[in-house]
């Protein structure tokens, strides 16, 4: 990220040729190797266990494509698939609409409203998942608080189902995803000089308008990472649906799960959990093709 | 670029060191005792009664894991680095994984002493003797059901009757099967080899009623709550939930009888001590007591279960009358053989 950074500055001065670098190592004039312990902790927690991943789910219980052709044998695995990918999708939509006023709204306050403000998304942040989702469970269930007060107040006859529905999981998988979609969002309004706001006002446009050109496209870079954390992480999501999901909303991660600690199967759930890597991939490669995640993520220019 | 190559020579060293130190090592020292359980308060109340005693007597020092994870076992053993002695397991893994290899075989003498003790033959395995017994019984919310509760699986199913969710353990071994056909008159001696088809029919019936939970703590809460007023339930919560003031109760008509077994994954380095206190075990049916009346589970001997305080014996299986108002003991054989096949079905059609 240092030298993503220093080489956008480089790029921005004009008229200067960018500094020639020699290639390879030396680029990090020597403070690169403080990157090694890291590379040989990822390549040894990441890299030597999707490797072992891949080659389990083509040789287990024996070499072959039979663990795939198993997964797309049974209608079940590609629709849950699909699913995971639609309630992915839905909570990624839900989460930025939420946040993106949010984090607009943090920039305008004061700092002590900000304060309360972050800590209104760091709070939940540090707290656990399981926690979180249970007490989810005990707020939205038929007999819980939030139905009981519309029961007390008159409001509705019947309790409104909330629990194991699809209205369930989102607003579980959203309240998990907010504060990765407030934070990357937040910090990249915060960079962004609102003098341009005021330049474009001064020269005619209205301030919707302004916003609009100016501020929205500015704040990109954040959005486009606020999506990509929030929908890959909403891909793997396991204990939220499992505790406020019904049967419709089963979620890929529940049934890898299955497979690995109750079924035995380590084969077969290496082989969904390589589709589902691999499927995001894809769904990666194809939206690098309309949106320019490079640029957005590493802010180069 | 001296400092460069040195760097990556002392990490290169780091990672062989790393590797070599998952390699070395199987974790059991001489006189220690790993035991792994379904955690919780039924674990301490286990380790308590059968196995901190022995362990004193011994000098044995008692670790402990929780919970069982069938995952963990297969992976163990296959990588030959097993740290789990003492294991509880469902008798439908310790049937499949004995004949796959992956558990010790006992030794003749600890199967005949448990057969001299009391033990029902039904429950033993040739890598497992049993430890605690249980039931699925009919649970139901009493505030709901004030009046008249469901008494049969019959009336379980009867959603005109008496309205409301039902819930199910989300486990193709958990009972709904057995519930279902006989819930549709499949007579308890003629429920296996079970018909499947025949179960899912009939669960169809009430699919929009069902909810499914995953952990005892969500069976109980559904039930307490009145979310689901009905449950098919895992009696001992149910119990300790009503002492702890919930409005609930277990209905014991046609309760179907479960257990749990012992086993010890293969090539654990202190089988012979996990062994010698399988012996001891057996041979004290006052520790099996004394735990069935910590954790409201059932003990393994007909032995130990006299020694139980009547109050809590009435909410144990093997209690007369609620053994005769059973519907039998869930043949965990015929499981070993179709827990995969029933399983896929399950999933298949609870995503529907």
């Amino acid at each position: 990220m240092t030298s993503a950074t220093a080489d956008s500055s480089a790029g921005r001065v004009r008229g200067r040729p960018r500094p020639l670098r020699p290639p390879g190592w030396t680029r990090f004039d020597g403070w690169g190797v403080l990157v090694l312990p890291l590379l040989v902790f990822l390549v040894l927690v990441f890299v030597v266990p999707l490797v072992f991943m891949l080659s389990r789910s083509l040789t287990d219980p024996s070499v072959g494509l039979q663990n795939y052709r198993d997964v797309f044998a049974n209608a079940v695995y590609p629709r849950v698939l699909g699913n995971t990918f639609l309630i992915a999708a839905i909570v990624t939509v839900v989460t930025l609409a939420l946040a993106y006023p949010y984090a607009y709204l943090m920039t305008l306050v004061g700092p002590g409203w900000r304060m309360v403000m972050m800590g209104l998304v760091l709070v939940p942040f540090w707290t656990s998942i399981l926690v979180r989702s249970f007490a989810l469970v005990l707020f939205l269930r038929d007999t819980g608080a939030f139905n009981s007060t519309l029961q007390s107040l008159d409001l509705v006859d019947q309790p409104v189902p909330l629990i194991r529905t699809l209205t369930g999981v989102v607003f579980g998988m959203v309240q998990v995803a907010l504060p990765f979609a407030v934070l990357p969002i937040y910090a990249t309004m915060q960079g962004i000089d609102r003098r341009l706001l005021q330049a474009a006002e001064s020269l005619g446009d209205r301030p919707a308008g302004a916003f609009w050109r100016i501020f929205v496209p500015l704040s990109a870079p954040g959005v486009a990472a606020a999506v990509l954390l929030t929908f890959v992480q909403a891909l793997g999501y396991y204990i939220t649906p499992a505790l406020l999901g019904g049967p419709k909303n089963t979620m890929i991660g529940e049934l890898i799960v299955q497979q690995v600690s109750t079924v035995l199967r380590f084969g077969f759930a290496a082989a969904l959990a390589t589709l589902l890597l691999l499927t995001t991939l894809l769904l990666l490669v194809v939206a690098g093709r309309f949106v320019d995640l490079q640029k957005h993520l590493m802010r180069q220019p | 670029m001296k400092t460069t190559r040195l760097l990556a020579i002392a990490s290169a060293a780091g990672l062989a060191v790393a590797l070599s130190a998952c390699g070395g090592g199987s974790g059991a020292s001489d006189s220690s005792l790993t035991v792994t359980m379904w955690g919780g308060a039924a674990q301490k109340a286990h380790v308590d009664s059968y196995f901190t005693p022995w362990a004193k007597t011994k000098g044995v020092t008692i670790k402990q894991d929780s919970p069982t994870d069938y995952a963990k076992i297969k992976a163990q053993v296959e990588a030959g680095k097993v740290t789990s002695g003492p294991t509880e397991v469902e008798p439908n893994f310790a049937n499949t994984a004995c004949e796959g290899g992956l558990l010790e075989k006992l030794p003749q003498d600890i199967l005949d002493k448990a057969k001299a003790t009391g033990v029902a033959e039904s429950q033993l395995g040739p890598c497992a003797i049993p430890i605690l017994q249980y039931s699925f019984t009919i649970a139901y919310n009493s505030k709901t059901f004030s009046g008249a509760h469901p008494t049969t699986w019959a009336e379980f199913f009867d959603t005109r009757r008496f309205p409301g969710k039902r819930g199910f353990w989300k486990y193709a071994t958990g009972g709904m099967f057995e519930a279902a056909l006989l819930a549709d008159g499949v007579k308890p001696d003629r429920l296996y080899p079970l018909d499947i088809d025949r179960a899912f029919r009939k669960l169809e019936s009430i699919k929009k009623d069902i909810v499914f939970f995953d952990t005892g703590d969500q069976m109980t809460q559904m039930l307490a709550s009145g979310e689901a007023p009905l449950v098919q339930a895992w009696s001992g919560r149910i119990f300790q939930a009503q002492q702890a003031g919930e409005k609930v109760a277990n209905e014991w008509r046609q309760n179907l009888v479960s257990y749990d077994q012992i086993v010890v994954p293969k090539g654990y380095p202190n089988k012979d001590l996990a062994f010698e206190w399988m012996r001891w075990f057996l041979d004290n049916p006052k520790a099996q007591a004394a735990d069935a009346e910590a954790s409201i589970y059932g003990p393994a001997s007909e032995k130990a279960l006299e020694l139980v305080p009547e109050n809590i014996r009435k909410e144990l299986p093997g209690f007369p009358a609620n053994a005769e108002s059973s519907a039998g003991l869930v043949d965990y054989a015929y499981w070993a053989k179709n827990y995969d096949g029933v399983t896929e079905r399950l999933n298949a059609w609870i995503a529907k």
